[in-house]
């Protein structure tokens, strides 16, 4: 029998129950729909926040201080051990262009022409050219040394007038001291501008570390209770640091503060002189080298438990993809398992089906039909539930997909080879659900069949 | 009976002949439900096969209409050996040369009387607008013209059985089989159904009827009678279709 009518009559009885099929497609759609929509809304996550590295961060290497064993992304378990002597021989380092510390400043509130706004985090002291030239919407880069500052559009919108350049700010630090500084730029993106500060939009202020983290760092190595301020990446939003705090080590570095105003930095940045790999690679063995010298500062924290962890943008990124494609693969999973449940619908469906038609197959076989052609009959009827609801559940998907980018604010990004995925699946899952099923009809009896009431 | 060296003969003045047919069912011990039957049916014959519960009416008509095999025998249908044939060859010769109308009319419940009549061909391979022009055809020999988009539910009993007849020619069989094929009809929907077969044997079909009812069974030429698995008589009526006497309520009354 000629495929195309083994379709057109398996359709028919498809359609003949429409209820029923409804319902065992319904499995299938769920699960496809659930697949799509959740590897729609995964590339998208990633093609943004991979979207957000510029080229210019690309040849920044992002170091710190941590346990070898810590797991977690940027800054977990970090440790301020590199002093400002460290970040100066580092810049002077043939294989390396730039190198400054960068460290979140613990603060209570921003104020700006009389208003005071609570702003608990989001401080952030750093080198020059943390902010690059090209992400700026106006002004220009602070320089170090002076009391200076740039803010993104959210930090300077938070006031009922917008802050601007030129305009004046105060800062107050956790533990009540204030800090002025001038407005010199804005920059053109509430996102973060390095993995340190992750890379969803809040408010933030960049200042040099000179003079706003050293003269922090001082004041809170002559306080009491220990590294208050350097100890920044518990308010900087990173909640690893927490675990990976070894007394010992935090009361070396704030008695090493106490010393004297070198401030130890929880952070650094390498830049190298481009975002070749070559030249990435180089800068980094050089810093790392220079720090685990005898001549560096931080050597002498340095050891078994503490080591410097460099890397760039697209390595940590790396490290974030391999744990969304680890919770993508998670979810795929479950929606596999919900495909596999849809499929045992199919079969069972199309088992009590075969039951309730064996009169028809003993009328069809009675007329001349082979078992090939019931067999095919069958078969059509689960690969047409399978693929209808591979359809159905594609679209769904990416309709949920398209829904969840868009809300939360997304690149959308449609995985068209998944899509060819699922259809195939649906077939495979027809067949393979039906298989049976048909396997049983085509050899039915057509004397007991056309008996059977 | 037939001689090896006359089966063209044979081939061409019979549809089926069955010789020393046996068939055993092994239901704990043995039960010979045909115990050594010959037969011929020639072409464009009707004959009717009567007999008892239990005398061997439904597997003499398995065998005759290639659905079953024989245990022992030779069931050669349209020339062919149903015996010797493979279950694909068997439901091949079946499609090809056997028609069927059962008691309870085994129409596709949703499929229309034209898409019923024209299965078979389906199954041979034939196109989609020569099935459907071969059906309307048969439909309208059928008196059913008006009727072929119907679905069998919106159709009455006599109708079902005219669409099932339509389906059983569609294919031009050398046989026509018919299981009781006025049971679930009432008297006057029986004469019509039975005359309709009348007309078809006159114009050539060859058509076997098994039944239970006396006054069914006479419009055939013979009356082939069955008991315990063994031909009881043959009984010959002479020229079909006229019944001995007019049919009316008495007849139709069924034998206990």
């Amino acid at each position: 029998m000629n495929p195309l009518e083994s379709l057109r009559l398996s359709w028919r009885s498809i359609r003949g129950h429409k209820l029923r099929s409804a319902l065992t497609t319904l499995g299938i759609v769920i699960g496809i729909a659930a697949v799509i929509a959740f590897v729609t809304l995964g590339a998208s996550l990633q093609a943004g926040i991979v979207g957000d590295i510029s080229p210019d961060d690309q040849r920044n290497i992002y170091g710190w201080a941590a346990d070898p064993d810590t797991e977690g992304g940027p800054l977990a378990g970090a440790q301020p051990v590199v002093s400002g002597d460290d970040l100066e021989s580092i810049e002077g380092l043939e294989a390396v262009d730039a190198a400054y510390g960068y460290a979140p400043i613990q603060s209570q509130a921003v104020s700006s022409g009389g208003e005071q706004v609570a702003q608990g985090d989001g401080v952030i002291a750093t080198g020059s050219s943390y902010v690059r030239e090209d992400t700026l919407r106006e002004g220009r880069q602070f320089e170090p040394g002076e009391r200076e500052a740039v803010l993104n559009p959210a930090a300077a919108g938070q006031f009922e007038e917008n802050v601007s350049v030129g305009d004046e700010i105060t800062i107050t630090i956790l533990g009540g001291q204030q800090a002025t500084a001038e407005v010199v730029g804005i920059t053109d993106s509430n996102e973060g501008l390095s993995p340190f500060e992750g890379f969803e939009a809040s408010p933030r202020i960049y200042v040099p570390t000179d003079p706003y983290y050293v003269e922090q760092a001082g004041a809170a190595g002559l306080g009491d209770e220990g590294p208050l301020g350097p100890d920044g990446g518990e308010d900087g939003g990173e909640p690893d640091t927490e675990d990976a705090v070894e007394a010992d080590d935090a009361d070396q570095a704030a008695q090493a503060q106490a010393d004297g105003d070198d401030a130890r930095f929880i952070a650094v940045v390498v830049e190298a002189p481009s975002a070749d790999e070559d030249d990435i690679d180089a800068a980094r063995e050089a810093a790392i080298d220079y720090l685990e010298s005898d001549d560096s500062d931080a050597s002498e924290f340095l050891g078994d438990d503490l080591a410097m962890t460099f890397q760039t943008s697209a390595e940590l990124l790396q490290q974030l993809e391999d744990v969304l494609d680890l919770l993508q693969n998670f979810i795929v999973g479950i929606a596999a398992i919900s495909l596999l449940v849809g499929s045992i619908g199919i079969a069972n469906i199309m088992l009590v089906s075969v039951t309730e038609r064996t009169r028809e197959i003993g009328i069809m076989k009675a007329v001349g039909a082979q078992n090939r052609d019931v067999l095919g009959l069958f078969l059509a009827e689960a690969v047409i539930l399978g693929v209808v609801g591979a359809i159905l559940g594609t679209a769904l998907g990416l309709a949920a997909g398209y829904l969840g980018a868009w809300y939360i604010d997304l690149p959308l990004v449609y995985p068209l080879e998944y899509v060819a995925l699922a259809i195939a699946v649906g077939v495979l899952v027809g067949i393979l659900s039906g298989l049976y099923p048909a396997w049983r009809a085509a050899r039915t009896d057509p004397i007991d069949a056309l008996r059977y009431e | 009976m037939a001689r090896p060296d006359a089966e063209t003969e044979v081939k061409e003045a019979t549809a089926v002949s069955l010789e020393n047919v046996r068939k055993t069912y092994q239901l704990g011990e043995p039960v010979h439900a045909l115990d050594g039957v010959d037969l011929e049916i020639p072409r464009g014959s009707y004959t009717a096969i009567m007999g008892p519960s239990g005398s061997g009416k439904s597997t003499l008509m398995n065998l005759v209409g290639c659905l079953d095999t024989p245990t022992e025998g030779a069931v050669v249908v349209d020339g062919s050996n149903v015996a010797t044939l493979s279950d694909r060859e068997r439901t091949a010769l079946r499609g090809s040369t056997v028609g069927f109308v059962f008691q309870t009319f085994n129409l596709m419940p949703r499929l229309t009387a034209l898409e019923n009549v024209a299965l078979p061909q389906l199954f041979q391979g034939v196109g989609r607008d020569e099935r459907r022009e071969r059906a309307r055809e048969l439909l309208e020999r059928v008196g059913l013209g008006d009727r072929i988009d119907h679905v069998p539910n919106e159709l009455s009993g006599g109708q079902r059985q005219r669409v099932a007849l339509a389906r059983a020619l569609v294919n031009d069989p050398a046989l026509v089989l018919a299981d009781e094929p006025t049971g679930n009809l009432d008297t006057g929907t029986e004469a019509e159904v039975l005359d309709l077969f009348g007309e078809f044997h006159d114009a050539g079909t060859t058509l076997v009827v098994v039944t239970h009812e006396r006054h069914v069974a006479e419009r055939a030429e013979r009356i082939v009678h069955l008991l315990d698995g063994k031909i009881e008589r043959i009984e010959e009526l002479g020229s079909a279709g006229k019944p001995d006497e007019p049919v009316d309520g008495s007849a139709a009354t069924e034998e206990p």
